[in-house]
């Protein structure tokens, strides 16, 4: 049966190609040793849908050979104007390669076949993720400002295809951004965090870039943060990123009042398109940071006034009236300028930023370093620092810095596995004194593959800028909360209603003692493994005692779940190597 | 073999379900002595079924633990790790494991005592030894 069938492939060879396509992405036929036969079955699912099925199956009997041509020209003729594009080879593999390439494209026209059913989409979960990570990755390396619209047209089919779609939704956007991002950093070599990029606040960053290099940074900085802080308050997932360059910022640079401006003009520009991605927590977290950073930075005193009419939400105000009260604690007089002139003795740093901005976490990189170079002019530790982590592209550094605080990323991996309902971060730098923030600063980004030299050394930078601003500090030391907006608006968006008072008190005083709890934990942890700095291994730790790590399911899942494209990319460097792997430092 | 196997750890898991739920009936009868209360039936093997599955879950913890602090034996500071989530419970285990420790110090003292008297060459050596166990038993 099978050679007749083989013999009588040749007459059709012209039109199997296409037939094989269809027929591979048809469910049906998952292992289909001869294409053609296979294909001829295809064809005939449509004309005589329920008995081909099983003759597909078994690729072809004698009966259908006769018919199967008729029906096969019949079909080929209804199918060419769709696959006129496809460039149809007589190999199978040609056209298996062909399927895996257009697959994007031909899924929408398969789906509206009758009979033709799509291949199994997911035979988990983390195989679609993982491809339309590689392929974004793909796309992702080979940046040019020609390729935002591939990316964009390609994040769009891939948002049509994938199944979560708010996952999807984000890696599609992300995408997006990203390549918008880094086509602006490259024209502005400013370190602008992919994950905001939306088009208002590329548009933004534009604006930003006729300023000074550092205005910009600043800015795109800002913008992002206030995209963060747009996206926790709009939807409850925050991006670890933005969480990780805020955590940087805000320890590192100085803040002030104009910063606080630019994060509030970033938030109101930043209002629709945002993707969410990650959770709340930690765009809150990276808000707060950002806001600290801008403030730090307090490049542009005029922008952030024009962002500032802007601003629309409650929230962001409370934030940055939070951050600006520790931007003036910090080193608020000089800070722009203090900015200014580390940002310009960041030596390698703005070239290095702006490779590093290539990739998401080079940017958050970029900005770290720029946090870094513009608090510690003189100091060479940052800029080693800030280039281990260009190198490294690793977000996970702003983690090292904030290890102090356990808490945070206790809470950022906590709350990533528990309800994002609560995620909050009890470290709400509201008008807490420089010192104050750096010791409980620590957001811990994703805590995987952290670069723990560099954690250290961000350490040692932490009481150096302790008593700078102490000596400028005008509050009373105060232990950091989560700012109160962040937790209602999660809350809000994941309950779907709003809170009464009592309730919001009720949960707040919860979300504290939980991140109390959880920073506890975490401390132990480490302290348990003789170490004095929060890894990654404390914090799977902790969620296998939580029970969201289980023997069933290993981290890496979670993460690829969970986070957004960027994070896996960094937290599993082997599934984006490429078969790549360089050794960590 | 598998199978065989199988069934052995089925079996033997049997056995230890049985155990448990008798000590768990006879600290039920004592608590009911104590403090005049009633336990039902379905009580004692809900409770009992409980302890198991948490003992089985505390395993796997403390295997955790041990191997986080890069080391393949569970030792106390592991099981204190475990007991910290409930207050009253550290306390507890804390108290214990110190008298333990204490206990084994005076322990070694006396063996100490006893050997420094039947052979004094080795007093020296053996008390090196003794302070360094009993600093690696406080450690522990």
């Amino acid at each position: 049966m099978l050679k007749r069938v083989m013999q009588s492939q040749p007459p059709v060879s012209p039109l199997a190609p296409r037939i094989s396509y269809h027929e591979n992405i048809q469910e049906v036929h998952s292992e289909v040793p001869s294409k053609r036969a296979s294909s001829m079955g295809e064809l005939q699912l449509p004309d005589v849908a329920p008995e081909d099925i099983p003759i597909t199956v078994f690729h072809m009997k004698k009966k259908r050979k006769k018919l199967s041509i008729s029906e096969f020209a019949r079909a080929a003729e209804r199918r060419l104007p769709q696959y006129q594009a496809q460039s149809t080879l007589d190999s199978t593999i040609m056209t298996r390669s062909l399927r895996m390439s257009l697959g994007s494209l031909l899924a929408p026209d398969t789906v509206e076949k009758r009979g033709l059913m799509r291949r199994r989409k997911i035979h988990k979960a983390v195989d679609m993720q993982e491809f339309e990570g590689r392929v974004e990755q793909n796309m992702l390396k080979s940046k040019g400002q020609n390729y935002l619209v591939d990316s964009q047209s390609a994040s769009g089919i891939r948002t049509s295809i994938l199944t979560s779609d708010a996952e999807m939704m984000m890696n599609s956007t992300e995408l997006f951004v990203q390549s918008q991002l880094d086509e602006q950093n490259q024209n502005k070599s400013s370190t602008l965090e992919p994950q905001l990029s939306d088009s208002k606040t590329s548009a933004q960053r534009s604006l930003i870039s006729d300023a000074d290099q550092e205005k910009t940074r600043l800015e795109g900085l800002v913008s992002s943060v206030s995209t963060n802080e747009r996206r926790t308050q709009r939807s409850s997932k925050s991006s670890n990123l933005d969480r990780e360059h805020v955590e940087r910022m805000t320890d590192v640079s100085p803040e002030t009042p104009a910063k606080q401006q630019e994060e509030k003009q970033d938030h109101s520009h930043q209002s629709n398109p945002m993707a969410e991605i990650s959770f709340s927590e930690e765009e809150m977290v990276c808000n707060k940071m950002y806001d600290r950073i801008a403030a730090g930075h307090g490049a542009s005193a005029g922008y952030s006034e024009r962002l500032e009419k802007k601003l629309s939400e409650k929230a962001e105000l409370q934030i940055t009236a939070a951050r600006d009260s520790r931007v003036e604690t910090e080193m608020a007089p000089s800070a722009g300028e203090e900015l200014a002139e580390g940002s310009v003795g960041a030596h390698g740093s703005p070239g290095a930023e702006r490779e590093i901005t290539r990739g998401i976490g080079a940017e958050s990189l970029g900005r770290h370093s720029h946090a870094f170079s513009s608090c510690h002019k003189p100091e060479v530790i940052p800029f080693n620092e800030t280039d281990e982590q260009e190198d490294e592209l690793q977000d996970q550094a702003i983690m090292l810095e904030f290890n102090s605080s356990v808490e945070e990323s206790a809470e950022d991996k906590t709350e990533r596995s528990a309800s994002q309902e609560v995620s909050m971060k009890t470290p709400a730098f509201v008008r807490a004194p420089a010192s104050n923030l750096l010791v409980s600063t620590p957001r811990v980004a994703e805590p995987d593959a952290p670069s723990f030299p560099q954690r250290s050394a961000l350490q040692q930078l932490q009481p150096k800028t302790v008593p700078m601003r102490s000596g400028t500090s005008q509050r009373k030391p105060r232990e950091p909360q989560v700012p109160r907006s962040l937790i209602r608006e999660i809350f809000r968006h994941f309950a779907k209603m709003p809170m009464t008072r009592d309730a919001f008190k009720v949960v707040e005083k919860c979300s504290e003692k939980y991140f109390k709890q959880l920073s506890n934990d975490l401390e132990t942890y480490a302290h348990h493994a003789g170490r004095k700095t929060v890894e990654a291994a404390d914090l799977e730790v902790l969620m296998r005692r939580q029970g969201l790590v289980t023997d069933r399911m290993p981290l890496n899942v979670l993460i690829e779940r969970y986070l957004p494209l960027e994070y896996r990319k960094l937290l599993i460097p082997i599934a984006v190597s490429g078969n790549k792997v360089i050794p960590r430092k | 073999m598998a199978a065989a196997a199988g069934e052995e750890q089925e079996m033997l898991a049997q056995r230890l379900k049985a155990a448990v739920h008798y000590t768990v009936g006879c600290l039920c009868e004592e608590v009911e002595e104590d403090k005049d209360v009633q336990f039902s039936k379905q009580i004692v093997a809900a409770i009992s079924d409980i302890a198991f599955r948490q003992c089985e879950i505390f395993a796997k913890d403390l295997e955790m633990f041990a191997r986080h602090a890069k080391r393949t034996t569970v030792t106390a500071e592991d099981v204190k790790l475990l007991a910290r989530r409930s207050n009253s419970l550290l306390k507890y285990i804390t108290q214990k494991s110190e008298e333990l420790a204490s206990s084994n110090m005076e322990q070694k003292e006396k063996k100490k005592k006893k050997s420094s008297t039947s052979k004094r060459e080795r007093t020296p050596e053996e008390q090196e030894a003794s302070v360094t166990e009993n600093e690696d038993s406080n450690m522990a």
